[in-house]
């Protein structure tokens, strides 16, 4: 086949850019923001300083505060590719902290058991979540949402409504690898915690994992039609289940970094972190419907969320603002995409209706349009 | 009895096909006028034109009780015109009220007057002599109970012409009576009807006439008093041989899928032999059981009895992947919903389902694209690259990537549920070839088609189903459109 006829497949949609690309959409979108706020001190030090936040220091602190929601965001993209969606790992990250911390410091176990208990329990607790939702029809949401509260129920009997408080035992997941470094912009210390460079090889294992294994690409086949797959020899419910597994895994992993930074087990440690990650993974363009999304996407919205709340400091505007920031970045990140399209089908619509003007004669023209009458009505005969 | 619809030289073009030429028909008060033909013949066009969803080319004409009108949605519907459709438009959750009075509730200054909405109910129900209670949840009844309320609203409505396409698609014998019951009571109160069954049995027992169309003309019009079922076959069939494809023969070899005494999922006792080389062709009526014995064979639906042999080895088929691990292709009826992962490419969808052949743990991407642009080649699928999006594609093309995908198995067995279904003549031609060069490379193919060109041209031999077994096979001289429409409906063989 040449190319010349290649090139004469009519689309049946029109794609513009951001559609074809979806990354670079929130990509976009996300730069400009930092433009903004680098140009908003320049211009509030009147361009004598460097501008703070895209200091390596600031740089850095970012990505401490993102790390554990963007382990978490990571399965979450999963999940969600998969088709499904999990609002329990707030809580479940809140009771892995609070076995942890009861292991270390009142149950005797060593530092290595307790944190083996508490990633087991993540996973345990979620592979029961998705063996149910993969084995009846009832929607994961209602699923995980009892998951939440349950796991809220749990952690609380365990630390009879109390903190856990520890003696400093996970510190060596806090201490700075980089020690002595210095920021050339603010001559404060570097700090990277392990559990920064850890949220950065989990991001590649998932993103390899989706994209170069043939499980990765099952989930997709599963997320985007569960009834194809299964005909092409998927089985689709393992599937849905083992994503929750990693799940299971990733919020372990993550509450246990949690645990170390703030060295009290409490139930308030993961509120409101389905919130953030699931707010995370849209950003990144992943489908609630599932089949759509990706990894590089996710890490855009990690970055883009948690450094909405750090620019609203540097700008010294007060902390309630973020959260009107945050949903509005979610809401914009999200429907940027439609509203290009929408503004691409119509610039193709305006052209179609100019060559048809010009090509056709007058009955012809009428015919064409009389036929998408037709097509209305029909579906006005069956609302 | 006065005429109460007349269409004249009524006609419909869509790009590239004439559904509609030069059709005429009339309807009387108190009459049921059958509309017999086989799939594809124009019938589902002219009921479209008449409920106003389709408008007819220029120069026909239909009249309403001696006048001239044009139809549109709601114009038929004030002029009395209510068609029921094949599938039920139904909200399952509200009650037979609310169903009927959907859209146009009682009111009084903005409040439902469920009283008067349920009064009026119950008494159109009683007139159909049916005990079904108003407030009964739509949802639980059987589907003969769903067409009465649809009778009932159309009643409702004080139609005086109601057009029933195929209502006892999926009725118990019990159910299709009843129908016929109600259908005379309001016959008898002056009421058209315009009837369309496959089941021919229906029209002789309850229609005044019958008119065949077949390629989207009008045959023949017949007082169904002393109309013998051959002379509407015969109408009915008789196409035009240039709609016949001429295929190269393979001489079969030997026996590679054998199904002995196969029920389950709505089949009942079916064997089968296919032999390498060779079509099997599967016909019959819509919802006769072939697709639900593929999806037996397939390892989709659960075997209740009987043996399923490949290459004389007992296999179990607890799932497709066993299925495709025996060799197995099934390239479904609707590509869109259970055949492709629309919103992936092109070089995705052909390699998901080998997946289950490959031992590797890891996906090559880019191996995947250079497979995708071999099967891109060979089926002539034209997209632009093997990066595009399957949604993006037409009807044809995406077929050709379902067979993409189901060659990329390496399969020996090759299910095809009507594999023309919904794409262009040239596309299907393509198709048809792509099937002749599996059987000359030895593979089988069972093909389940309710296209009569299709199965008759493209079949070595035919079982036709009906209602979840096999009522005859056919092979040879035999395969004739009059042998299939007969045993299909239930007439035995000449």
């Amino acid at each position: 086949m040449n190319e010349p006829e290649k090139a004469t497949v009519p689309a049946k949609r029109e794609e513009s850019l951001f559609r074809r690309y979806p990354n670079l959409r929130v990509l976009s979108i996300f730069v400009s923001f930092v433009v903004i706020i680098v140009v908003l001190q320049l211009i509030s030090t009147g361009g004598t300083k460097f501008p703070t936040f895209i200091s390596p220091v600031n740089i850095l602190n970012i990505l401490q505060q993102v790390a554990v929601p963007g382990i978490i965001a990571v399965s979450m993209t999963m999940v969600m590719i998969s088709g499904g969606i999990d609002l329990s790992v707030g809580m479940l990250a809140s009771l892995v902290s609070i076995v942890v911390a009861l292991g270390v410091s009142q149950w005797g176990l060593g530092v290595g058991a307790s944190i083996a208990l508490g990633i087991a329990s993540a996973v345990v607790l979620e592979a029961i979540m998705g063996f149910i939702i993969s084995r009846t029809s009832v929607e994961p949401f209602i699923i995980t949402l009892g998951g939440m509260i349950s796991f809220q129920g749990i952690a609380l009997l365990l630390c009879n409504s109390r903190e856990v408080v520890m003696k400093g035992e996970l510190d060596f997941l806090t201490t700075n690898l980089f020690e002595r470094m210095r920021d050339p912009v603010t001559g404060l210390l570097l700090r990277v915690p392990p559990y920064v460079i850890l949220f950065f090889v989990i991001a590649l294992i998932g993103g390899l994992l989706l994209t170069f294994t043939k499980y990765g690409r099952r989930i997709y086949a599963v997320g985007t039609n569960p009834r194809a797959a299964y005909l092409a020899g998927i089985n689709v419910r393992n599937m849905r289940m083992s994503v929750y597994v990693i799940q299971g895994l990733f919020v372990g992993i993550g509450a246990t970094m949690l645990l170390a930074r703030i060295n009290t087990g409490i139930i308030t440690l993961g509120q409101g972190l389905e919130i953030d990650t699931i707010a995370m993974v849209v950003i990144g363009g992943t489908a609630l419907s599932g089949g759509r999304g990706n990894i590089v996407g996710t890490l855009i919205g990690v970055f883009f969320l948690g450094s909405i709340a750090n620019a609203m400091n540097m700008l010294r505007l007060p902390s309630e603002v973020q959260f009107l920031a945050k949903g509005l970045v979610v809401i914009i990140a999200v429907s940027a995409g439609d509203v290009s399209s929408r503004i691409s089908e119509f610039l193709a619509l305006r052209r179609e209706r100019a060559n048809m003007r010009t090509v056709l004669p007058p009955k012809e023209r009428r015919e064409a349009g009389e036929q998408g009458g037709g097509r209305a009505d029909l579906q006005d005969l069956s609302a | 009895m006065s005429e109460i619809l007349r269409l004249s030289h009524i006609s419909k073009t869509f790009p590239g096909v004439k559904a509609l030429q030069d059709i005429s028909f009339d309807l009387l008060r108190g009459e049921i006028h059958c509309l017999c033909g086989e799939n594809g013949a124009g019938k589902s066009t002219l009921i479209k034109i008449l409920a106003g969803a389709y408008q007819p080319d220029e120069g026909g004409r239909i009249l309403v009780d001696g006048k001239e009108v044009s139809l549109t949605p709601r114009a038929a519907l004030k002029l009395g015109i209510h068609t029921i459709y094949q599938e039920h438009v139904v909200f399952p959750d509200l009650t037979i009220t609310e169903n009927i009075f959907a859209g146009s509730e009682i009111t009084r200054f903005g409040l439902m007057q469920r009283q008067a909405m349920r009064e009026r109910t119950r008494r159109v129900l009683d007139y159909l002599k049916s005990d079904l209670s108003p407030e009964a949840a739509m949802g639980d009844l059987t589907s003969g109970q769903q067409k009465i309320v649809e009778i009932a609203k159309a009643l409702e409505f004080r139609s005086n012409v109601i057009i029933l396409d195929e209502p006892t698609a999926s009725f118990s014998s019990r159910e299709v009576e009843t129908l016929l019951d109600i259908l005379r009571r309001i016959r008898a109160d002056g009421v058209g009807i315009i009837y369309i069954s496959h089941h021919l049995e229906e029209v002789f027992e309850i229609g005044d006439r019958a008119t065949v169309l077949r390629d989207g003309r009008r045959i023949s019009m017949y007082p169904i008093e002393g109309l013998t079922k051959t002379t509407l076959i015969k109408d009915m069939v008789g196409r035009d041989p240039s709609t016949f494809y001429d295929r190269e023969r393979v001489e079969p070899g030997e026996v590679v899928l054998e199904a002995r005494h196969v029920s389950g999922n709505g089949v009942h006792d079916v064997s089968l032999d296919l032999r390498r080389g060779e079509i099997l062709g599967l016909a019959g009526m819509v919802g006769s059981g072939r697709s639900e014995l593929m999806e037996v064979l397939f390892g989709a639906a659960p075997l209740v009895s009987g043996e399923i042999r490949i290459d004389g080895r007992p296999v179990r088929h607890s799932s497709p992947k066993s299925a495709i691990l025996n060799k197995m292709c099934f390239i479904t009826e609707d590509r869109q919903a259970t055949g492709l992962f629309l919103t992936q490419s092109i070089a995705e969808n052909i390699a998901v389902a080998n997946m289950v052949n490959t031992h590797q743990l890891l996906a090559r991407p880019a191996a995947d694209a250079a497979v995708a642009e071999t099967y891109v080649e060979r089926l002539n699928i034209r997209a632009p690259s093997t990066q595009a999006r399957v949604g993006n594609l037409s009807g044809g093309n995406q077929q050709k990537v379902v067979l993409g995908k189901w060659f990329n198995t390496d399969g020996e067995i090759f299910i095809f549920d009507e594999p023309s279904h919904g794409i262009d003549v040239g596309a299907k031609q393509e198709i048809y070839r792509v099937m002749v060069e599996l059987l000359r490379a030895g593979k089988a193919i069972l093909m389940v088609s309710s296209d009569m060109p299709e199965v008759i041209s493209m079949s070595d031999r035919i079982l036709v189903f009906k209602e979840g077994e096999v009522a005859g096979e056919l092979s040879g001289a035999d395969i004739t459109e009059e042998n299939i429409l007969s045993l299909s409906i239930g007439d035995t063989l000449q």
